[in-house]
């Protein structure tokens, strides 16, 4: 058995003072509440207040997505609600396109139109949670203008609604799907960035490792692409926009993958706080505090569950959700028991559920902060891991920055690799996984349990309905503002489209039309997949 | 052995299912074991798979399917069995639950390997149905 961490570190059978010789507590590590916030961002922690606790819900029609969130809240998520987003939306394309017809809520909510939001969040508050809608970063800017849409039809202060919509342009290497050139991802990042900056709306923008780390990359590594990506995007928004980085500090949040050993996922997030907070006060000379702050979420690792034995899965995530808890992060949403199988059925959710609770209410694990401090082992692995992750970021700037290491395809080559040599190691024998190497069972006696699916009747059914209602809204008025979406397209780089993607949202143009028309006017087929044509006359 | 007896594998995604990792591992593995691997990576429909296969004259097919809609891979079944292609074996990967992986089997693809399923036993499969 391998005792390495995954990032190729041997580790010890024990640790001592020497191991952290030179550690500065106050210039390295600081009380809970001071920089560089290794410890957290409050003195008193879960003291003042515990991470919101949520599941992902979506599947299926608006319709189903509302039902299961409103399931959720009955379950005791109240503080926050995260929905995922379907493959048609990531695309994004409509759920009538011949490809849609296909897949429409298929691992997610058809989120296609303001009326899907509606729906969605009928008999749900805009405000008092938090929204946290995940998807590609296309539709980012569709989905931060449903939220100022339906906060102005309820007459609800936009500045009043807090959570996170929009999502980093590099979310299509890690295996989202965006079919939009990287450029143009980038441009719509930045336009509905600035806009949330400008409008003071408390909304977060999701730049993760998350996905990274899921494909295969180490904690090393995931370290070193969030930092390489905060970088390149919040310096653009501050030398492209124009904008503050005290302003623009407070729009990142990070999804952290936490995966099942312990000790260096810990690590991993505390690196990660000195990381950026470091980053903040030396690069971009923040002057405010919480612009050092780094809003850190934790999604405990869908990859680390296993398709045998499934109900040892709810082991595993009691056991990564402690370790999120631990490590101070702000938010958590777990995978669940049957995460290699489907979506989350009632049950496995339910589990899941509770097992945040148990862990926030029964094991007093909020009544300390950063509980680790002090350990010689954590704190090695907290300087490790963070040593090693800059090596790499070094790595990232000698290919000219995050952008160009995408292009270059060494972000891609890097994950891979790790994603083999775990392969490899698990199959040797090395890594030790219950279930797959391990107290190994046949087939037939393995567990069954129950799964959540959507036919291929619930896609067709979906696209029908879309079909249906396309004719009836107010076509003048919806070609006035795909006309005016047009011609602001065209305008160039700087020249920010949220102001007309709201109103055209407003107006219940589609994620397909919207973004195909910015497409068009962007030199590019109408369609990503070149199945249909452009339905409006642009000229 | 020359490149007209190595064995020929397809790997595809299907559909909109943007993971790619498993497809990539198992095409490096197919390779390392000395078969010739025609990749198609993500996004792929039925139609340009069979296409594909057809075109490269493929021994064997193989899907990596991540929570997906499998009907896809049903579609892609029927429309090979319109192009003649029946002889040519479609293996399947991926979070497949065992209700539809059942449900695949008996519409015809010839094995599915769920996650964790290691090299060893995809390869010695994929030289057990090619016969070369």
């Amino acid at each position: 058995m391998k005792r390495e961490t995954d990032y190729g570190y041997e580790i010890k059978p024990v640790y001592t003072p020497d191991d952290i010789a030179g550690l500065d507590y106050k210039k390295d590590l600081g009380d809970p509440g001071s920089y560089p916030y290794v410890r957290g961002y409050h003195p008193n922690g879960y003291r003042s207040r515990v991470w919101t606790r949520r599941m992902t819900a979506g599947l299926g029609s608006s319709k189903r997505t509302n039902e299961v969130l409103q399931q959720y809240r009955k379950m005791g998520q109240t503080q926050g609600m995260l929905v995922i987003c379907d493959r048609p939306n990531a695309m994004p394309i409509d759920a009538d396109h011949p490809m849609g017809r296909r897949e429409s809520g298929v691992l997610g909510w058809h989120g296609a139109s303001l009326l899907e939001f509606e729906e969605l969040m009928d008999d749900i508050p805009l405000t008092g949670q938090s929204i946290t809608l995940l998807g590609s970063s296309a539709m980012s800017c569709m989905r931060l203008a449903y939220v100022v849409a339906l906060a102005e039809k309820r007459g609800v202060d936009l500045r009043e609604v807090h959570g996170s919509v929009t999502e980093y342009p590099f979310c299509h290497t890690f295996g989202q799907t965006d079919h939009l050139p990287l450029d143009l991802l980038i441009k719509l990042w930045l336009d509905s960035s600035e806009y949330i900056i400008r409008n003071k709306i408390h909304m977060r923008s999701g730049i993760l490792s998350q996905h990274f780390q899921e494909s295969g990359g180490n904690n090393a590594q995931a370290l070193a692409v969030e930092i390489a990506q905060l970088k390149e995007l919040l310096g653009m928004l501050v030398k492209e926009r124009g904008l503050d980085f005290d302003d623009v500090g407070l729009l990142p949040y990070e999804l952290v993958s936490i995966s099942s050993r312990f000790f260096e996922e810990i690590a991993k997030v505390r690196a990660l706080r000195r990381m950026y907070a470091k980053m903040a006060k030396e690069t971009f000379k923040a002057k405010s505090e919480k612009a050092c702050q780094l809003l850190i979420s934790v999604h405990t690792s869908g990859r680390a569950m296993t398709y045998q034995q499934p109900y040892n899965n709810i082991a595993r995530c009691a056991i990564q959700t402690l370790a999120g808890a631990i490590a101070g992060c702000t938010a958590i949403d777990n995978a669940c028991l049957d995460n290699a199988h489907a979506e989350p059925s009632a049950f496995a959710a339910r589990m899941s559920l509770n097992t945040q609770h148990i862990v926030s209410d029964e094991t007093g694990v909020t009544d300390v902060t950063d509980p680790l401090a002090g350990s010689y082992f954590v704190e090695y692995l907290t300087n490790k891991v963070e040593a090693e992750a800059y090596k790499i970021l070094q790595q990232i700037e000698d290919q000219g920055g995050m952008t160009a290491a995408v292009r270059k395809g060494f972000i891609h080559n890097m994950m891979e690799a790790s994603a083999r040599k775990r392969q490899k190691e698990i199959e040797s024998g090395e890594r030790l996984v219950v279930g797959v190497n391990e107290l190994v069972i046949p087939p037939e006696e393995d567990d069954d349990i129950p799964i959540q699916s959507v036919e291929a009747s619930d896609s067709e059914e979906i696209a029908k309905r879309m079909e249906t209602w396309k004719k009836t809204r107010n076509m003048p008025l919806l070609k006035e503002k795909i006309a005016r979406l047009y011609a602001d397209a065209k305008e160039g780089k700087d020249f920010n489209l949220m102001p007309s993607i709201i109103e055209a949202v407003k107006a219940y143009g589609t994620a397909g039309e919207i973004m195909g028309v910015i497409r068009v006017a962007n030199g590019f087929h109408y369609d990503p997949l070149e199945m249909i044509d452009c339905p409006f006359d642009l000229q | 052995m020359s490149h007209r007896q190595r064995i020929k594998v397809l790997i595809s995604g299907i559909g909109l299912d943007g993971h790619f990792t498993g497809a990539e591992i198992v095409s490096r593995f197919l390779m390392d074991a000395g078969m010739e691997v025609v990749y198609l990576g993500i996004y792929q429909t039925p139609e340009m798979i069979v296409s594909a296969a057809v075109e490269e004259s493929v021994d064997i097919i193989g899907i990596s399917s991540h929570a997906s809609n499998y009907e896809q891979i049903g579609l892609l079944l029927d429309l090979m069995k319109k192009n003649d292609l029946d002889d040519v074996p479609v293996i399947c990967g991926g979070t497949i639950p065992k209700r539809d992986a059942e449900a695949l089997l008996e519409r015809g693809v010839a094995k599915i390997f769920p996650p964790q399923s290691s090299s060893e036993s995809i390869v010695d499969y994929i030289f057990s149905c090619v016969k070369r």
